[in-house]
């Protein structure tokens, strides 16, 4: 099956600087990304702040231009910001992100926002508008009594819904969710979690899903990227990825995660500080937190590749022993 | 008798309750876990007792620290308790420290506040608390300034500055929220090591309740502005009561089970303004009947064990909850 | 530190290098000096004399060099309505102009800032509200209005100051009360949001829980770090401190630099309005640099952002 997004080598730099003479200072916030979204499946990218994944969110939608690399749609190259081709595409790629009522207009009601895009792609009016409107806010769980209310007088579950329902208006093919849930309290949480479930079963939606929380991408997503300094360094199955992690850096990040009625059992405490873009070691990017690295490590930057039927990014994955076999 | 014991604590602002009579003993040593979703009260308990609140707060009921009554006492005595007996760390680590002192300053500060420690003697023991919490060379990094660390850093700092007064009683609100999942298991870890080589106790407000089951013995669940159950760690979470509490447990996605689709709680948190006659939960409860909806559940001491405000007990949904997750492992 | 003032420094003399090559452009475009000057019926020889006297059958640039280098040498040129020179024109009324903006400084300062402080301290009491009231009055009550009111009760009807002149210390009194109400208003408006906003800060509830008093959270956590926003608000006051009176100079009859610029602009006095021009621009630059020393002395974040490269 071709993937129906892309990505190749894609970086992303910025000046961190001034500088009076020569070159200023630069932090590559993604360091060489390449990735495949498949039609219908919900990937997730997860990592700590630093890891760039927001910003290959944007790469990916096109709303940033990369540095380097390039993003392909159904096979074809993105076309350039701002021109009519970039803005019919964009319709069908949308973004959702963790503040909703940043991204809500706090002097207009649920309805009219949601209408919003409709009408400025001037696909629909009146009555006609009015009944999708309905119907969109029926599918994302929001009672016709609250078309009228304004964003502050809902709850922060509520009006990401409203959010979500905005970006269903254009009937869009892909949507890139930035730490949509992040913000919410666990019961409310949960009941957006289903609604994406379900966008991506009945309707088909393609979906990147971008968050530091592994508990909720681990539910959401089919497959699952870890992004540790702006590379990817495990790639797979979700089930897979979180169940028997490979790489050192994913293994450490998995058993962080207390469960429970448990808390934290055999768990792996990173040392040292999380990872700042404008400092990258050299060679593997996690090596010196890493308890298996060697000189090596320092020396060689490790390709993304098979190893033992997973794609991990570590020079040890070779050598090591499988664990048993689970 | 606890060492610090709340008795019927409320707490309004503005006309609005939002702390509908808390009571909760916590005994030396012993940590404890305040769990519950934003709004339910959990910080406004402590923030109360130490009357950390804003000027508007109206506070009513008793918190009482060695049998010294705190609610009312006037401000020098409980400037005494602060910092002293007990010491409160914060969510936001970055900001929660004065930007524009020096670290060491702001530690050696409540040394001296604390511990009468002047000079170098306090810089040294700043210092000796900064290596304590992990922070690496804290001889040069003493006089650096809270933006010159990382977040993680921060709470390392924000936790020495506790300890700096050699508290009785440590409360950790949500001190980990903020924090990276590799950054945040180090805090969590540093907490548990800290509270066994000193012995203080501890309560740990948090969302979280894999945070709260790593660090605590006993944990209370928080419901809009009321304890809604309470019991050890290992019970409350093996069999849970209270079906709040059931449904939290079972609205959290685990990472060692299939990817079941998540069994949300229906509905939202009521608004303090307008709380529902009888139990608060009741209309988001599936199994309220009438009666719910217009008698309200006291705690009370269960017959095995822990504390419960619930007219219809899961016991039941236990066991479903358990096949439902046996059948997914 | 050393390094970010001297990166400010000279940062404040390519300010004054602009102001001063845009006062140069101004001067030229506004017309022939010697036509202004001399009158539209002076004979060519006369002008041609006056144009080699001073440089102007020069090209431009040599025009231009020549006039920076002129400036570099504190020669700002010779009044040519009193013949004296232009610079010994404006320093000669700075001191009057400071004797009326000085004082009134030190009352929006030392009235402004306690008043607005207090206020958040005690936000939402009577004293509060009273604060707010006076200020809003304060700053938008006009000065001319207000200078009008004040001459109409205490000199008219009351007796009691001068209306104008220069002759003793109560002839500044209705001047420097004028000047200081709008200013003391503003302050203590400012102090006061400030104030409020650090003390809503997180890092002042650790203040608190560690034990501190009151009076030592107020003191050592919340005004250091409100101090960083009221700096700038000093700033633009020092900086109106040699220019900020025209309007009450003139009412009042001060001879300030003020009622000079009022005066030379209609004389078409050019050295003198080039000169106080130069001399406005060197003061609100100063001004501007003493802030920017003070924000990275009261802001550790701004001084290792600035002074990065």
């Amino acid at each position: 099956m071709t993937p129906i997004l892309e990505a190749r080598g894609l970086v992303q730099q910025y000046a961190t600087g001034r500088s009076l003479f020569g070159k200023p200072p630069s932090m590559r916030a993604v360091d060489g990304v390449d990735l495949a979204v498949r039609e219908g499946e919900i990937l997730g990218i997860v990592g700590e702040s630093g890891s760039g994944k927001s910003t290959l969110g944007r790469m990916l939608l096109g709303l940033e231009t990369p540095f380097a690399g390039e993003v392909r749609w159904r096979g074809q190259p993105m076309p350039a910001p701002r021109t009519d081709m970039w803005r019919r595409l964009r319709a069908q790629m949308q973004l959702i992100f963790q503040d909703p009522l940043a991204a809500l207009d706090r002097r207009m009601t649920i309805a009219a926002q949601i209408a919003e895009p409709l009408e400025i792609h001037g696909l629909m009016k009146g009555a006609e508008a009015a009944e999708r409107v309905a119907e969109l806010m029926a599918r994302v769980g929001l009672r016709p009594d609250q078309a009228d209310r304004y964003p502050h007088e809902l709850s922060g579950g509520q009006r990401q819904r409203v959010v979500i329902s905005r970006a269903l208006a254009m009937r869009p093919k892909f949507l890139v969710c930035d730490e949509p849930v992040s913000a919410l309290d666990v019961s409310i949480q949960a009941q957006v979690v289903n609604l994406l479930r379900d966008l991506q079963e009945q309707e088909g939606l393609t979906m990147v899903f971008i968050s530091h929380d592994l508990k909720v991408v681990h539910n959401i997503c089919n497959r699952v990227a870890v992004m540790y300094l702006g590379r990817v360094v495990e790639e797979g199955p979700s089930g897979e990825v979180f169940g028997d992690p490979r790489h050192p850096y994913t293994r450490a990040l998995v058993s962080s995660i207390p469960k429970a009625g448990r808390g934290l059992t055999d768990r792996i405490i990173l040392q040292g500080e999380p990872p700042n873009p404008a400092m990258r070691p050299p060679g593997c990017a996690f090596h010196p937190r890493c308890a298996i690295a060697d000189a090596a490590c320092a020396g060689e930057i490790p390709e993304l590749s098979g190893h033992r039927g997973r794609l991990t990014a570590c020079l040890k994955q070779r050598a090591i022993i499988p664990a048993t076999a689970a | 008798m606890a060492f610090v014991s709340i008795r019927d604590l409320k707490v309004s602002f503005d006309g609005v309750q939002v702390l509908h009579g808390i009571g909760l003993d916590i005994g030396r040593g012993e940590a404890v876990g305040l769990v519950g979703e934003s709004g339910c009260g959990k910080s406004v308990t402590w923030l109360a007792a130490l009357s950390l609140l804003p000027a508007k707060a109206r506070i009513s009921g008793s918190v009482r620290i060695d049998g010294q009554e705190l609610i009312g006492a006037p401000g020098p005595e409980i400037e005494k308790v602060r910092g002293a007996r007990i010491a409160m760390i914060f969510q936001d680590p970055s900001s929660s420290l004065n930007p524009v002192q020096r670290v060491g300053k702001q530690i050696m500060e409540s040394l001296r506040l604390h511990r009468g420690l002047k000079g170098a003697m306090a810089r040294t023991e700043a210092i000796r608390l900064m290596n304590m919490v992990g922070i690496p060379s804290a001889e040069t990094r003493v006089d650096l300034y809270p933006h010159e660390f990382s977040g993680g850093q921060c709470q390392r700092i924000m936790i020495a500055m506790a300890l700096a007064g050699q508290p009785d009683l440590l409360i950790a609100d949500e001190p980990t929220t903020a924090l990276d999942a590799t950054i945040q298991a180090q805090i969590l870890d540093l907490l548990s090591t800290i509270r066994r080589e000193t012995g203080m106790a501890m309560v740990f407000i948090s969302h979280d309740l894999g945070a709260v089951s790593a660090v605590c013995d006993r944990a209370a669940v928080m419901y809009a502005g009321k304890i809604v159950e309470s019991n050890e760690i290992t019970a409350l979470f093996a069999a849970p009561r209270h079906p709040y509490t059931v449904g939290l447990l079972d609205a959290i996605p685990e990472l060692d089970v299939t990817r079941a689709r998540l069994q949300p709680i229906k509905g939202t948190v009521p608004d303090p303004k307008y709380l529902p006659t009888g139990c608060a939960f009741a209309p988001r409860c599936t199994h309220a009947t009438d009666f719910c909806t217009t008698d309200q559940p006291e705690l009370k001491r269960q017959p095995d064990s822990g504390l419960l405000a619930c007219f219809h007990p899961a016991g039941r949904y236990k066991t479903e909850t358990l096949t439902r997750r046996e059948e997914l492992v | 530190m050393l390094n970010f003032i001297l990166s400010r420094m000279a940062r404040a003399v390519m300010t004054l290098v602009m102001v001063m090559s845009f006062a140069f452009i101004v001067m030229r475009l506004s017309g022939d000096p010697a036509t202004i000057l001399l009158g539209p019926d002076a004979p060519q020889d006369a002008i041609d004399a006056f144009r080699a006297r001073w440089g102007l059958d020069d090209p431009l640039w040599k025009q231009y060099l020549a006039y920076i280098a002129q400036i570099f040498t504190f020669d700002f040129g010779i009044s040519m309505r009193d013949q004296m020179p232009a610079l010994d024109i404006v320093l000669e009324r700075i001191p009057a102009t400071l004797a009326i903006t000085l004082p009134a400084m030190i009352l929006k300062l030392g009235i402004g800032i306690p008043a607005g402080v207090y206020a958040a301290l005690h936000r939402e009491s009577i004293a509060d509200r009273g604060v707010i009231t006076l200020s809003i009055f304060g700053f938008t009550i006009p000065s001319f209005v207000l200078a009008l009111v004040l001459v109409l009760i205490f000199s008219v009807q009351l007796g009691w100051l001068p209306s104008g002149g220069q002759d003793s210390w109560q002839h500044a009194i209705l001047p420097i009360v004028t000047l200081s109400v709008g200013g003391i208003g503003i302050m203590a408006r400012f102090s006061r949001s400030a104030m409020i906003e650090v003390l809503g800060q997180p890092y002042i509830r650790t203040a608190m829980a560690k034990g501190l008093s009151w009076r030592d959270v107020v003191w050592k956590h919340a005004l250091p770090n409100a101090s960083v926003p009221i700096v700038t608000l000093v700033g633009f006051m020092v900086g109106a401190l040699i220019a900020g009176a025209a309007v009450v100079e003139s009412i009042f009859s001060w001879p300030g630099v003020g009622r000079l610029i009022v005066s030379s602009v209609a004389n078409r006095d050019l050295a003198v309005v080039q000169c106080l021009l130069l001399v406005i621009a060197s003061s609100m630059v100063a001004a501007n640099l003493l802030v920017d020393i003070a924000y990275g002395l009261l802001d550790p974040r701004l001084r290792s952002k600035r002074s990065a490269h």
